[in-house]
């Protein structure tokens, strides 16, 4: 009797799941974690506008997001980075044309606690302190607290930014404590009072404090312009430019709108437009 | 003397061994009770009016007319609050001021580009409209109150201007005869400091409030709404009435916290009486009301599980739970009737049961490598399906992890059935298959259910395995078997780890995490019921 | 038809030309019913055998000795290190702390419940146990970071919340259920002779339970400790949120303050990111190919202990 109520639940449970009306035009996005959430607003404001479309966005990394849009399952590929020499060639000799569009500006925050007095590190400091030569906040001027360095894993875009430019490609000392995501990074430093770690420009809310790299702060201007020495530009990449007018073209001129610099702010990152 | 001592040994043990027992029980309970009150407050709190709002207009749910009325009755009050703010505002926000300038010489060249406007006219006008909208900027913008006024004069030169007339243009006079009337009141030095002090003030009144309401609603649909319920106003009114400083109050030590009252900011300005009347008058701008939501189990939810319910993931682990049953059931109780009734103890047999203890014991993280390598990339390909994460790998791959728990209790069933039956079935000339199907398993249906839900319990779960084979975060409803799905347990380590919105709604997260625990809690209490019932049955005889 | 005589030297079944149908439905039944039951033997196969095709290439390419001994694991990095040293002692570690915890509390409560306590309270502890074995792992990956994290910082002034001592003390309450159903069961099966006669010398509980029980019980609780270890360096999703995932081997062995890294976290962090086929993917599928080792070995020994616990009650 319970196998027949099992039975039926189940029958009930796909049927529902499968008669949800298939919509006439789909796009599949996929790529980093930074930009996947630019993606998600952009593709929630979409499904408001463009009933009859489906918006997929899917957050593997951006590695997985390039090797996507060469294998063609997917037609937008969003990367924290540049596609490397390697994805171009490899696209090339797979018929596909990578075209990049830079959507917004980022940059890697080096955070701390807020209950840290120091306020400034110069990058060279930020990699002593990654490298493991320096332990302890009392030899950088603060108090007698031993340092956690917080870091995203290296398959992070956000990851390779901050080794490119401030580690300069050395590898961390081996008590660098690894994360997986931005919030859990900020989460991190939130709770730990001898923590320092490094956040995308949209996680440096109350909790934590910015500190100033080289003697610049992070801010709008800074990093747009790039003169914040760990900022970086937000791509998506399509395979050549889309036609125009289809979605995948408004998708990514969306950045452009009005709208979807509201979106870029609300998510965190610096837009490249001043509305 | 050595009878005492043994004896106090004796009683010190059994009071160890209670102990122990007692540490168990206390564990249970501080792991999941405060998970447990966190997790109810997704479900019983204290919504405001504008929960009702974004249920009306997010998902549909409510009485319009009803909440139509109770918008209409905060808003004086809110109009009070915005008022307040628009008068401060006017002499302080700088960059309002001139972006609104700036906005009126593009619109109002828009127009003229609109009317067809001949080309030298055009040129003219637009090069007047730039002269204008500088001088208002910098007038806007100075420090020097005389040549500020001055520079208003000068603008408003143009007003009686023919060609602006019943343009877009008149606008800027608007502008310049408004500041010069603030002009009288702002105090310049400390414009900058209100600036940011009142940029602080309008994001918590809008985190309060929501969006002002002449505006244009903004894009994402989590910042359309003020605080929906009552805890988060309480917390963000804590936030409007005092500001957190980190101060050093001994050199070489950390910073502490320290409250200020934000009042002191802006003491003496148009703004003081601001708090003090948001305060007072919270209630009954917010209308807050017990609500009980049990549509959080049936609603979809805004991306980030900002607002909404967990119904895509009940369903997501429905599914992928029943699919895996489907698979794993007529392995478990097969495999488990053939080690009941064909198995004797030679070496095959004990291969067979070393397997399966094997496979008890497999991580379930390299289930999902397993999944991964297996499913995803050799066995669906090879009958022609997609080579990507979906549902049916999933649910191979947990009927793989749960196939020992289902043939141990299926085994456990069968063989707790009676001899007698078997005996007796076997007497009457029935054949050994006959016997099976129609007398022993209906006896041992009730063992084999419990191993059922023991499993269903298991396979809800279970999050490594599905990581790479079936699982996502945030996503459509799957429409077929091969598409990915939200699941309870993928969706709660989302929530914990992965989400950037989910901070700021802890009772989402507490509240899909508890889901998940109710659920399989339920599962498993049914199932020692069920065992409690078969177990007096079958002793009763 | 010939009249069969009484010969009660083999069963009254029809031979297979008088009876083809039944005799071709037994057996064939039975082979496909054994087929079936195979599935279990394939799956490990398949396990063992698809998680080692793609993890072999690595291991050929890579020099085995630097992925057991080296510490530094860097595997995206321009030249790439692949130290799983700091790794495996990561699990191995935390497996441990875990055990010193689970063991005395798991064996104890075991012995509450088999020798101490009456029926009925039994019969109320034992669904909590159950209860504490069906969590899922996810709510007690939430437990630890959201509510053990900070205290640990807040009340033992550790520098960081997320060390080896919050993954151990999470995995060994979810390892003490297995050990104590299964130490339970082995002290219970214990024959009350062994007791009785214990007792009718004079000793008191304490002295027979020690004495006594649990020598005779031996081979069983070590099974179970196996068994709970296996339950523990098995574990993904609590140890990827509570270690902190440093892969390092903590600097004096004893702190238990520091972040660790273990094989399962690894895997899990890793690999969402990684492109298939790669290096890196390869080197994750190494690791769970040792995980796998190590779970046989570990499931090789229980059965052993198993089996010599039978072997010794069926003696006495």
């Amino acid at each position: 009797m319970t196998r027949m109520v099992f039975c039926r639940l189940a029958i009930v449970a796909l049927t529902a799941a499968s008669t949800f009306a298939a919509p006439s035009q789909t796009m599949h996005v996929e790529g980093s974690t930074t930009v996947g959430p630019i993606a998600d607003g952009f593709a929630e404001v979409f499904q408001r506008m463009y009933r009859n479309v489906t918006i997929t966005v899917n957050k593997s990394g951006s590695g997985t997001g390039a090797a996507a849009l060469l294998d063609g399952r997917c037609d937008i590929a969003t990367m924290s980075r540049p596609m490397k020499e390697k994805e171009y060639k490899d696209a090339i000799g797979k018929g596909v044309f990578p075209f990049g569009h830079v959507v917004a500006m980022d940059g890697a925050c080096v955070v701390v606690h807020p209950s840290n007095p120091v306020r400034a590190l110069s990058s060279s400091q930020v990699r002593d302190i990654y490298l493991g030569k320096i332990t302890n906040w009392k030899q950088l001027g603060g108090p007698d607290i031993k340092i956690i360095p917080v870091s995203r894993d290296s398959s992070s875009g956000t990851y390779e930014t901050f080794n490119s430019f401030v580690m300069k490609k050395e590898k961390m000392a081996s008590n660098v404590e690894y994360v997986s995501t931005n919030p859990q990074a900020f989460a991190r430093v939130k709770t730990t009072r001898g923590a320092i770690g490094y956040v995308g420009f949209g996680f440096v809310q109350s909790g934590v404090r910015a500190v100033e790299l080289d003697g610049i702060t992070p801010t709008t201007e800074t990093i747009l312009s790039g003169r914040y020495p760990v900022s970086r530009p937000l791509f998506m990449y399509t395979n050549g430019y889309p036609e125009l007018g289809s979605i995948a073209h408004k998708f990514i001129t969306f950045h452009l709108t009005e709208k979807g610099q509201e979106v870029i702010e609300d998510k965190g990152f610096v837009p490249l437009t001043k509305y | 003397m050595e009878l005492t001592s043994r004896h106090i040994s004796d009683k010190a043990f059994g009071l160890l061994a209670g102990f122990s027992a007692i540490v168990l029980v206390l564990v249970l309970g501080v792991i999941l009770v405060p998970m447990i009150l966190e997790g109810t407050g997704a479900v019983i709190f204290r919504g405001t009016v504008e929960f009702r709002a974004m249920q009306l207009n997010e998902f549909g749910h409510g009485d319009a007319s009803k909440v139509q009325a109770e918008i209409a009755e905060v808003r004086p009050l809110r109009e009070r609050l915005y008022d307040i703010i628009d008068t401060f505002k006017r002499g302080v926000d700088i960059d309002a001021l001139q972006e609104r300038a700036g906005q009126i010489h593009r619109q109002f060249g828009a127009e003229l580009r609109y009317k067809d406007t001949p080309r030298e006219r055009y040129t003219s006008l637009r090069s007047i409209s730039r002269r204008i909208r500088d001088k208002l900027r910098a007038a806007f913008a100075g420090t020097d109150k005389e040549q500020m006024a001055q520079q208003i004069d000068s603008v408003l030169q143009y007003r009686g201007d023919a060609r602006f007339e019943g343009t877009i243009a008149t606008g800027y006079f608007e502008l310049a005869a408004e500041f010069q009337e603030s002009l009288q009141h702002i105090d310049l030095r400390r414009r900058r400091r209100y600036k940011e002090g009142l940029d602080e003030v309008e994001q918590i009144i809008r985190e309060l409030f929501g969006p002002r309401p002449d505006g244009p609603p903004p894009a994402l649909a989590m910042y359309r709404y003020g605080a929906t319920r009552w805890d988060q106003a309480q917390k963000s009114l804590q936030r409007l009435l005092w500001t957190e400083k980190w101060v050093q109050l001994e050199q070489s030590r950390p910073l502490q916290k320290t409250l200020i009252e934000r009042k002191k900011e802006f003491m003496g300005t148009q703004l003081e009486p601001l708090f003090g009347f948001v305060e007072e008058n919270l209630a009954q701008m917010l209308r807050p009301k017990w609500t009980f939501y049990w549509r959080y189990f049936v609603d979809d939810s805004t991306p980030g599980h900002y607002f909404g319910g967990v119904g895509p993931e009940i369903l997501g682990t429905i599914v992928l739970t029943v699919l895996s049953m489907v698979f794993v059931i007529p392995l478990g109780v097969i495999s488990s009737a053939f080690l009941v009734e064909f198995a004797s103890d030679n070496f095959v047999i004990r291969i067979i049961r070393m397997c399966i203890n094997t496979l008890a014991g497999v991580p379930s993280i390299v289930f999902g490598l397993f999944g991964l390598a297996f499913f995803i990339l050799f066995l669906i390909p090879a009958f022609g399906g997609p080579s990507k994460p979906c549902i049916l790998a999933g649910a191979m791959t947990l009927a793989v992890l749960t196939l020992p728990v289902m043939i141990r209790a299926s085994e456990e069933a069968i063989r707790t059935v009676p001899r007698a039956y078997k005996e007796g079935s076997l007497a009457l000339g029935a054949s050994r298959f006959w016997t099976f199907v129609a007398v022993t398993l209906p006896a041992a249906l009730p063992g084999i259910l419990t191993g059922v839900i023991l499993s269903l319990s298991r396979v809800a779960g279970e999050t490594a395995p599905i990581l790479f084979t079936a699982g996502i975060a945030v996503g459509p409803l799957p429409k077929s078997v091969f598409d990915t799905t939200r699941t309870l347990s993928y969706g709660s380590w989302d929530m914990a780890v992965g989400d950037r919105l989910s901070a700021m709604v802890p009772h989402n997260q507490y509240g899909m995490v508890v889901t998940l625990v109710f659920l399989v809690l339920c599962l498993n209490g049914l199932a020692i019921v069920l065992r409690s019932r078969v177990f007096r049955k079958l002793k009763g005889q | 038809m010939m009249q069969q005589t009484a010969d009660f030297g083999r069963p009254l079944l029809l031979s297979a030309s008088q009876d083809l149908r039944g005799f071709l439905g037994l057996h064939l039944g039975r082979a496909l019913l054994f087929v079936i039951t195979c599935t279990s033997v394939l799956a490990v196969f398949c396990i063992f055998l698809f998680v080692g095709l793609e993890a072999v290439p690595f291991l050929a390419k890579f020099s085995l000795v630097e992925f057991f001994t080296g510490t530094g694991w860097y595997p995206e990095a321009e030249d790439p290190e692949f130290g799983a040293l700091a790794l495996i002692a990561g699990s191995v570690y935390v497996t441990l702390v875990a055990m010193l915890f689970a063991v005395p509390v798991g064996v104890l409560a075991a012995v509450f419940l088999s020798d101490i306590v009456s029926l009925r309270i039994r019969t109320i502890v034992k669904p909590a146990i159950e209860i504490l074995a069906a969590i899922p792992s996810v709510a007690y990956g939430f437990f630890a970071v959201l509510v053990l994290a900070p205290w640990l910082q807040r009340k033992l002034g550790f520098a960081t919340g997320t060390n080896a001592l919050n993954a151990s003390l999470v995995l060994s309450v979810m390892a003490l259920p297995t050990i104590i159903s299964v130490a339970e069961d082995s002290i219970s099966a214990v024959g009350r002779d062994l007791r009785e006669g214990s007792y009718s010398l004079g000793a008191t509980r304490f002295e027979t339970i020690c004495r006594v029980v649990i020598p005779a019980a031996h081979s069983g609780i070590i099974a179970a400790i196996v068994l709970g270890m296996m339950r523990a360096i098995g574990e993904t999703m609590v140890v990827w949120m509570a270690s902190g995932n440093a892969s390092q081997i903590p600097s004096p062995w004893w702190d238990l303050s520091q972040s660790v890294r273990t094989m399962t976290a690894t895997i899990a962090g890793d690999m969402g990111e990684t492109a298939r086929g790669s290096d890196h993917y390869r080197a994750l599928f190494a690791l769970g190919l040792l995980l796998l080792v190590f779970i046989f070995l570990l499931n090789a020994g229980s059965e052993y202990f198993l089996a010599r616990a039978k072997k010794a009650l069926g003696k006495s």
